[in-house]
């Protein structure tokens, strides 16, 4: 009988993983948004300072500034692609052109894929569950989870702000801290809004994935908004219509205008409380957009592993093959325009930034490293999402019937490569087209074999991938996202001319030739092909020798 | 003599200081239905994961009708089929889906027995998995398993999450693979289900086998509960041979009587007995008086 009673009251005693449980959840989150949040405040802070640095050490004298200012600030498909660039002649105004608009969209994506992963992923996982039978409510577990992610957000503010402060402290920069502070904040605010944003799609969703690109299709039609508004189509007042746009309006370091926190501060709480208040209105693990409970069966893909991961990714793919084609086009649109403004000194900052020549292949060359960018990603992704069928337990029931490891893996990795070819194909394809339509005079080949060159990149991330993936699959998604943020990282400060070769060689896009501004390597794409290739069948192999492991 | 439907040497696995399983050689005859039973953390799932290949041995081997567990994975396979704790199923697809795929990876599998299995199983397999209650996801891989009529079937906690009525519907499919000649290897903590089911049962503690037999084996070896009334107060029963963990509430006397019952008969004759009862121990409590008695770290 007593061991009876001592066992009920364990059941019924709070669930208390550390701390009060009314704070329980704010902490969870709150430690896991910090850790990334430091992290990143690092990436932003170091792509600031080698702006600016950089800045002070190519345009020494005014005349270099002038000129800089003369064929940039004008450049409306310059601005319509990195924002507008009023004062260049200034380091915090080539700083805004420079780096403003790519931390705006790495700060948006990473409070979207921080704040759907910290809600709906922990909800996905089952741990609310746990954590619910505690004393926290549904609303009082969301608005505390978004507060630890306010907390992240901040602590990615500070690190941001300190190494921008540092960095304008240096006397060849000279940009007082209170410029920097309010800078930095300009830098973090899509962090602040898409946070809110995936509050709000973790409520709406049924899964992490859909969450995260309902937030995603947000962000895509905010940045075309902005686009428009800045591309000098008398459209200007469109910037006032996406939250891209009111952050620019803040214009930081040229010519501050607070006002427009305004509508951010607003949106963001409003996104907080419809958040709060949606998680209230349903039950732990739905979703208020309804997904059809019953369905006819598809078994058109389903006869295999690989199959079914064409089906399952499916839509992810189509989205990423969506921004990749868009952008291209985009690219292929402007470039004329812009390529016929680069001159002297331009060409000099062109090709620190990776891009040699002059003209329209000069501009895609620069645009085309974005593009690879995204490969890149989509590349990370196919791995991360083999490591999820682990561990999530899922592969047990391949590898429990009579299909081999490397068959399952091999599978997988033959959809990741034509994935990432047709992902290369598209860019070149598209931007071609984007190109014809003003008569830029780049032909069809050009572009395609520019395009086919974006491809060894992605194939050394999936192949450094899937080695970790076989070695220390827990570490998969880390090593993975880790090699993509630190090649980024490198391709940003790489413009500052300091880095050891040694160093700038360890980014995966330092071997790939600027094309379509220089003409394709194909030797050292090979070589690349080749390393991400045998890097994937080593991974392979201790895949097969290996324990399965959950998470 | 033909190859045993599960054979292992030594078998055994060590997660760095933690031994998972030590030194296990067990041996499953083609067509016995064998339970596995063992307190949480014993090392059950360990071994299954080893005989599937899903993990590797750090010594030892297993073999599946005399094939390499980790040498030859694919043609194990084609002669096993598995059930898990845990479904861990695609949840956009339908439950008609997922038996499709999981049906098609096999190889082959019996259609009609599958929807006869769907009906039983009272599942709706046009509904996503997404929609389906736990013990929902577990009829899916159940099914799964069934439907290709595998030599060995290999079931680790299969029924958690089912209802009685499920529960009932499970039993029934395993006593017609019983008769189909199917091998069977049921870890369970549902003791009433692994004594209904199974021929011989394994008993595993801290990685180690610690007991292998049939249920009419076992009882030999333990305990009879004896519950009797007497005429008068209850004598002292502590010089008695084998009697042990006696318990005396005024005239009724409980106790448990290992050995030959005689010497207790003849020392509560003085006193009289209006009422006696006996009864075997059942499965539960000859693993509780495995675990239960010395604690439950043993
Ligand atoms: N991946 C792992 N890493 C470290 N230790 C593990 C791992 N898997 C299992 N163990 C340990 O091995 C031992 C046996 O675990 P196992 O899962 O086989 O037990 P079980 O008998 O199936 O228990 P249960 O009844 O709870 O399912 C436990 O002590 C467990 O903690
Ligand atoms: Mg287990």
């Amino acid at each position: 009988m007593r061991v009876d009673l001592g066992i009920r009251a364990r059941i019924t005693a709070p669930v208390r993983p550390g701390g009060s449980p009314a704070s329980v959840v704010a902490a969870l989150s709150a430690r896991k948004a910090i850790r990334s949040g430091v992290l990143w405040g690092y990436i932003f802070g170091i792509a600031i300072a080698s702006s600016q640095i950089s800045y002070t050490r190519i345009y020494k004298t005014p005349t270099q500034r002038d000129a800089l200012a003369a064929t940039y600030g004008t450049n409306k498909a310059m601005s319509a692609l990195f924002g507008p660039a009023p004062q260049l002649q200034t380091v915090g105004g080539f700083t805004v052109f420079k780096i403003s608009m790519t931390l705006m969209i790495l700060g948006a994506v990473w409070g979207l894929l921080t704040s759907t992963r910290l809600l709906r992923g922990e909800e996905d996982s089952g741990r609310w569950d746990l954590l619910l039978t505690g004393q926290a409510t549904r609303r009082g577990a969301t608005a505390q989870a978004i507060a630890g992610l306010g907390a992240g957000v901040v602590v990615l503010w500070v690190v941001t702000a300190i190494i921008t402060v540092l960095s304008g402290l240096t006397s060849s920069v000279k940009i007082p801290a209170s410029s920097s502070l309010y800078f930095a904040l300009a830098m973090v605010a899509t962090s602040v809004i898409f946070l809110a944003i995936g509050a709000v799609t973790s409520q709406l969703a049924a899964t992490r994935r859909q969450a995260a690109s309902f937030g995603a299709a947000f962000l895509g039609v905010s940045y075309a908004l902005r686009l428009v508004a800045d591309a000098g189509v008398g459209l200007h007042g469109l910037t006032w219509a996406s939250p891209l746009g009111w952050v620019e309006e803040l214009q930081p370091l040229t010519s501050s205008q607070p006002l427009a926190l305004l509508p951010i501060v607003a949106f963001t709480a409003v996104l907080v409380a419809v958040a709060v208040h949606l998680a209230g209105a349903r039950d732990v693990g739905e979703s208020i957009v309804h997904d059809r409970a019953h369905s006819v069966a598809h078994l058109g893909l389903l006869s295999g592993p690989t199959g079914l991961a064409i089906r399952l990714m499916r839509a992810t793919v189509i989205g990423w093959w969506v921004a990749i084609a868009v952008s291209a086009l985009l690219y292929g649109v402007i470039a004329k325009s812009a390529g016929a403004t680069i001159s002297g000194s331009l060409e000099e900052m062109f090709s620190k930034l990776g891009a040699t020549g002059t003209g329209a292949d000069a501009v895609l060359g620069l645009c085309f490293l974005i593009e690879a960018f995204l490969i890149a990603f989509v590349a990370a992704g196919q791995v991360t999402s083999a490591r999820a069928e682990e561990s999530g337990g899922r592969v047990d029931h391949f590898l429990t019937r009579p299909l081999s490891r490397p068959s399952w893996l091999g599978g997988r990795l033959l959809v990741a490569l034509a994935v990432l070819v047709l992902s290369g194909v598209g860019a070149g394809i598209f931007a071609w087209l984007g190109a014809a339509t003003q008569h830029t005079g780049l032909s069809f080949t050009t572009l395609l074999e520019a395009g086919v060159n974006l491809v060894p990149p992605a194939i050394v991330v999936l192949g450094i991938g899937v080695l970790a993936f076989g070695i220390r699959p827990r570490w998969t998604s880390i090593i993975v996202y880790g090699v993509l943020g630190w090649s980024l990282l490198l391709v940003i400060v790489g413009g500052i001319g300091a880095i050891n070769h040694w160093v700038l060689d360890t980014s995966v896009f330092h071997h790939m030739a600027s094309a379509p501004a220089v003409h394709p390597n194909w030797e050292a794409n090979g070589i690349m092909t080749a390393v991400g290739l045998a890097t994937a069948l080593v991974g392979g192999l201790a895949f097969r020798r290996r324990d399965l492991q959950g998470e | 003599m033909p190859n045993a439907a599960i054979r292992t040497e030594g078998l055994t696995k060590r997660y760095g200081e933690v031994v998972a399983l030590d030194h296990l050689d067990l041996e499953v005859a083609q067509g016995e239905v064998v339970g596995y039973l063992g307190p949480n953390g014993a090392g059950k799932t360990t071994t299954i994961r080893l005989l599937l290949g899903l993990s590797q041995p750090t010594e030892g081997r297993g073999a599946i009708f005399g094939l390499d567990c980790h040498r030859q994975p694919v043609e194990t396979h084609r002669r096993v089929a598995f059930v898990a704790g845990e479904a861990n199923l695609w949840p956009s697809l339908t439950g008609a889906e997922t038996l499709a795929l999981l049906g098609r990876v096999h190889g082959h599998f019996d259609e009609v027995y599958r929807d006869e299995l769907i009906d039983q199983f009272d599942l709706d397999p046009t509904k996503k998995v997404r929609a389906y209650s736990k013990g929902n996801h577990q009829k899916v891989i159940l099914i799964a398993a069934l439907m290709v009529r595998p030599d060995l079937l290999v079931l680790d906690e299969p029924t958690s999450g089912l209802d009685p009525l499920m529960e009932q519907a499970f039993r029934h499919c395993i006593g017609e693979a019983r008769e189909r000649g199917q091998t069977v290897f049921l870890s369970s903590h549902i003791m009433s289900e692994v004594e209904a089911l199974c021929d011989r049962v394994g008993i595993l503690r801290d990685g180690r086998l610690i007991e292998m037999g049939t249920l009419a084996e076992m009882r030999h070896l333990s305990a009879l509960s004896v519950e009797a009334t007497l005429d008068g107060p209850v004598p002292d029963l502590s010089a008695v041979p084998g009697v042990s963990a006696v318990e005396a509430d005024g005239k009724v006397l409980r106790c448990q009587v290992r050995g030959s019952i005689d010497p207790l008969l003849k020392a509560l004759a003085a006193t009289g007995v209006t009422e006696l009862l006996s009864r075997e121990p059942s499965l539960e409590e000859l693993f509780l008086a495995q675990y239960g008695a010395d604690g439950h770290a043993g």
